[in-house]
């Protein structure tokens, strides 16, 4: 029983005296036992076990007792004191000198600092902007968020400072290390200058394309608008969302290859919207290749010309025509209100349309309001190719399971089940069905398969006479095809399969 | 770290182990280890030790955070240094708007020692500040009313207050008021536990409650406002046209008063088997039986004859009673609410729609008491049936559950403790308070 150690003693003892019942995990399982005879017992128990530390246990126990509150005395010490009390003649000589300027804010830069100390997500600097906008909300939980919002921006921003850094010095190293390898011949212009027949192509050069096909499009592109009559329906901060959408609306559209002419319509000169796009775009919102008007569309063109794209019209958009004028609301709802756009579209008696995800996409979860970018993508592929399945692509993955054809192109008489909802490609009409039948009748083999095939071309008779062809040379390709080609046929590829070449 | 977990519930002195092991080592506590730690002494009334941290965090840090010092509150308020808790609570004000529980702990505080002047000059605070008062803090004013007879004014005040916002007290305040009116000198109050029988009369004291039918003057009130904020709101455009509000207006003039007006697409929908326009002609058919007037609000696809809805019987159901179909993109409901309105005070109407978000349509409290009133008194809710089977409505209550009183009694209904109450619906056991002269 001498295997019982000093600290394990201590822990007894301890235990056999406190008033209050400890939790201390596993270490009491094994000691549990010996809990259940009275204290005294145990006391006892423990002083037969080791009688000769029990004068050192009692001075041991009032060390202890003094041990629990040390902290307090160090906490109070005069030393600690001393540097507090500098710290605070620093700050009193701080505060009193920008006392003037910023007593309004100072209340809520000291809210900011208490909480940080008390570990809550809060940003480690903050300008005078952001602070006035914290002294305005007018909550705690706003307060709250807004903080968080700006400590996760700060810390994206230290990652990837970070990052840069240390992708900086892999990179000196690895010069360093080039750089005596090639030893003194090149020197230094031959350290730059690449040993290739390739022409180097400046971002300058693309820029510059890109900027002249927009110019182009000013004068005799289809025009497109933007919305920009909803600030009051929408919070600073989907303000905010709602101009970076923008942007990038104005960047995918320079980079196609047929641009529109892009117009901002509504947009107030004193306005969210327009105060948002200066501080964004900076110095070259002056320079955009696009129209910025406060004039309402109704004014600019002829009201025939003007269709409202919502995704509340009852009316769905069937083709894309190149003589109209779309019209898309620039607007973000997170907090969401139906029917806004409509609104506007109702009051000016406009015709509306919405994009025909149903009839195209298998819908999951997720609202049919799609963002400016992903509109704007939409409509740009719409207009090069007219395929729907193509310009559809840009809705986000997670809101769909993919595409799916209405069963119009199913031949009734075939071996497909009624709930074959088949992940076909367009193109490939009756082959694709036929490519599926194949793959019912796989098991059986190829032979059998070969008959069915036969038999199908019987019995499909003068109606198919014209296909007959093509379906005997696919039917002896796709016997040999493995499966995972014929069920998951999601992607609206061309497969470059001999036979639709024809 | 350690002492989130000593959080769950451990140790005083494993959490006093864990502070002198860190002090010793680093020769500091850092702040966040002392206010996971004042956070334990709290939850477990530790006084002795929250007086030790507030000394020792008052020498050491320069400020204190807001989470600090409603803790510190709360602590002192449990003990006979509660009045320390007043300075802490001016410097919450400095920075943010102190919470309701701030209140209710000091306001605690000052009612065990016997100071019911601060705890009433923090009372008008709240109300001042325009926050919603806790239970807790009414029960602590009304044990401050046993001993302290100065104040029986404020009490009544705070049942009045209770009455115009349609808070129902819980089972612990109630008994305090039960107590506090038993304690009452020369009235001689009794109060009883009792529930009110569907004929308006409460089983204790048969005495008869408020009605609840609106006034003239709340009607009117109401009427108008539905008009102004529901249905036009900030822009009509929303949920229907002006040209379509036009001709429901002058639809809604040339008819007689209606006696019920249905909303035919809610109706319809009442069961998920069966076709619908069936289900509506049932409901109709029912309806005329009994002699009344009627309106079906519907949409104009309804007219379209489809597997839905039979071109028969929708013949049929335009015979019985008078339709308004209003086009498939506009809201139908707010034409619903304006028809039963404008027909006067008897009319009501047939729907499952808990027209919570009609409701919320409307700017302030009060006009959204009284839509809710209005609502429990004249909405028929249909239960869930078969076209075979008759057709059967919930029973309208005829009373209000509101505190109320007349001049020799109290009714207060109240919330039973472990009872589960959703929002639209009201509670059903009362407090009957009756004096005796």
């Amino acid at each position: 029983m001498r295997l019982l150690k000093a600290s394990l003693v201590k822990l007894i003892w301890r235990n056999c005296n406190s008033k209050t019942p400890v939790l201390l995990g596993n270490q009491s399982s094994w000691l549990t036992p010996i809990f259940h005879f009275t204290p005294c017992r145990t006391r006892n128990l423990c002083t037969t076990l080791v009688l000769r530390k029990d004068s050192t246990l009692s001075s041991d126990q009032t060390a202890e007792k003094l041990d629990l509150d040390v902290w307090k005395s160090v906490m109070l010490s005069p030393g600690l004191q001393e540097e507090k009390e500098n710290e605070n003649e620093e700050g009193a000589l701080e505060g009193s000198g920008q006392d003037g300027e910023h007593s309004p804010l100072e209340a809520t830069r000291e809210l900011v600092e208490t909480w940080r100390q008390a570990g809550r997500l809060v940003p480690e600097q903050m300008s005078e902007e952001q602070l006035q906008t914290l002294e305005n909300l007018s909550t705690k939980s706003s307060k709250k968020k807004y903080l968080k919002y700006l400590a996760i921006k700060e810390g994206h921003k230290k990652a990837r400072k970070v990052k840069q850094e240390k992708r900086r010095s892999e990179r000196m190293i690895e010069m360093g290390e080039k750089k005596s390898e090639e030893g003194e011949e090149e020197g230094d212009a031959g350290g730059q200058l690449k040993n290739t027949f390739m022409l180097q192509f400046w971002q300058h050069s693309v820029d510059s394309l890109h900027n002249w096909r927009a110019a182009q499009a000013m004068l005799f592109g289809q025009p497109l608008v933007f919305d920009m009559s909803y600030e009051q329906h929408m919070s600073r901060r989907e303000l905010e969302n709602t101009v970076s959408q923008l942007l990038e609306c104005e960047g995918w559209n320079r980079r196609s290859a047929d641009p529109f002419h892009l117009h901002f319509c509504n947009l107030q000169p004193e306005g969210g919207y327009h105060r948002e796009l200066v501080k964004r775009y900076g110095a070259s919102w002056n320079r955009l290749l696009i129209t910025a008007t406060e004039q309402n569309y109704v004014d600019t063109f002829p009201h025939s010309q003007l269709v409202y794209l919502t995704a509340d019209s009852p009316k769905v958009l069937k083709a894309f025509d190149h003589n109209k004028v779309y019209i898309v609301g620039s607007l973000v709802d997170r907090s969401i209100q139906t029917g806004v756009s409509l609104a506007n579209a109702k009051r000016l008696k406009l015709a509306t349309a919405r994009l025909p995800l149903d009839e195209f996409l298998h819908w999951d979860t997720g609202a049919k309001n799609l963002t400016l970018d992903q509109m704007i993508r939409i409509l740009l592929r719409l207009k090069d190719t007219g395929k729907w399945e193509k310009a559809l692509e840009f809705v986000p993955k997670r809101k769909h399971e993919g595409f799916y054809q209405p069963r119009q192109t199913v031949r009734s008489g075939t071996f497909l089940t009624d709930k074959a909802k088949t992940f076909i490609n367009r193109e490939t009409g009756p082959t694709s069905s036929y490519k599926t039948r194949t793959f019912v009748n796989r098991e059986m083999g190829p032979t059998i398969s070969y008959k069915t095939r036969t038999f199908v071309n019987r019995e499909a008779g003068p109606t198919n006479g014209a296909e007959s062809k093509p379906l005997t040379q696919s039917g002896v390709q796709t016997v040999f095809k493995p499966k995972r080609f014929v069920t998951h046929d999601t992607q609206p590829k061309s497969k470059n399969n001999w036979w639709e070449e024809e | 770290m350690m002492s989130r977990m000593l959080r769950a519930g451990g140790d005083i002195n494993l959490a006093k182990s864990l502070l002198a092991y860190v002090a010793l080592e680093t020769g500091t506590l850092p702040y966040e280890l002392l206010l996971s730690y004042l956070t334990l002494c709290v939850q477990g009334s530790h006084h002795s030790e929250v007086f030790d941290v507030y000394d020792i965090m008052k020498t050491r840090f320069k400020a204190l955070d807001t989470g600090a010092c409603s803790l510190f509150v709360k602590g002192f308020s449990r003990t006979e240094r509660w009045k320390e808790a007043l300075p802490v609570l001016e410097s919450i004000k400095k920075k943010i708007v102190p919470s309701p529980r701030n209140y209710s702990d000091v306001i605690a505080g000052a009612v065990r020692h016997g100071d019911s002047a601060t705890a009433w000059a923090l009372y008008s605070e709240i109300l001042d500040k325009s926050l919603s008062p806790n239970q807790d803090t009414w029960r602590s004013l009304f044990e401050s009313g046993l001993s302290d007879r100065g104040n029986d004014e404020s009490l009544q005040s705070i049942l009045f207050y209770m009455r115009d916002n349609q808070v129902y007290p819980e089972e612990s305040l109630t008994k305090s008021i039960k107590a506090w009116f038993e304690s009452l000198p020369g009235g001689k109050w009794t109060g009883r536990w009792s529930t009110v029988e569907p004929s308006a009369v409460c089983r204790s004291c048969r005495a008869r409650l408020e009605s609840i039918k609106l006034n003239e003057e709340e009607y009117g009130q109401l009427k108008d406002r539905v008009m102004k904020d529901i249905i036009e709101g900030q822009d009509v455009f929303n949920k229907t046209t002006p040209e379509e509000l036009e001709s429901f207006k002058t639809f809604v003039k040339r008819r007689p008063a209606f006696d019920v007006v249905v909303d035919g697409l809610n109706v319809a929908n009442v069961t998920g088997k069966g076709c619908q326009s069936e289900m509506l002609l049932a409901v109709v058919s029912e309806l005329e039986q009994r002699g009344l007037k009627i309106l079906v609000l519907g949409r104009k696809h309804m007219q379209h004859p489809s597997r839905s809805w039979n071109r028969h019987h929708m013949r049929l159901i335009q015979e019985k009673a008078h339709c308004f179909f209003t086009e498939n993109i506009s809201e139908d409901d707010p034409f619903l609410l304006y028809a039963a309105l404008h027909s006067g005070n008897h009319c009501n109407f047939v729907s499952r729609d808990l027209m919570r978000d009609h409701k919320a349509c409307l700017p302030d409290i009060s006009t959204r008491r009284l839509f809710f009133k209005w609502q429990r008194g004249h909405q028929l809710v249909l239960n869930s049936f078969t076209p075979g089977k008759t057709v059967r409505f919930q029973r309208i209550q005829g009373y209000d559950t509101i505190i109320q009183t007349d001049e020799t009694s109290w009714h207060i209904p109240y919330d039973e403790d472990g009872g589960d109450r959703c929002s639209y619906e009201v509670p059903q056991k009362w407090l009957c308070l009756t004096r005796v002269d």
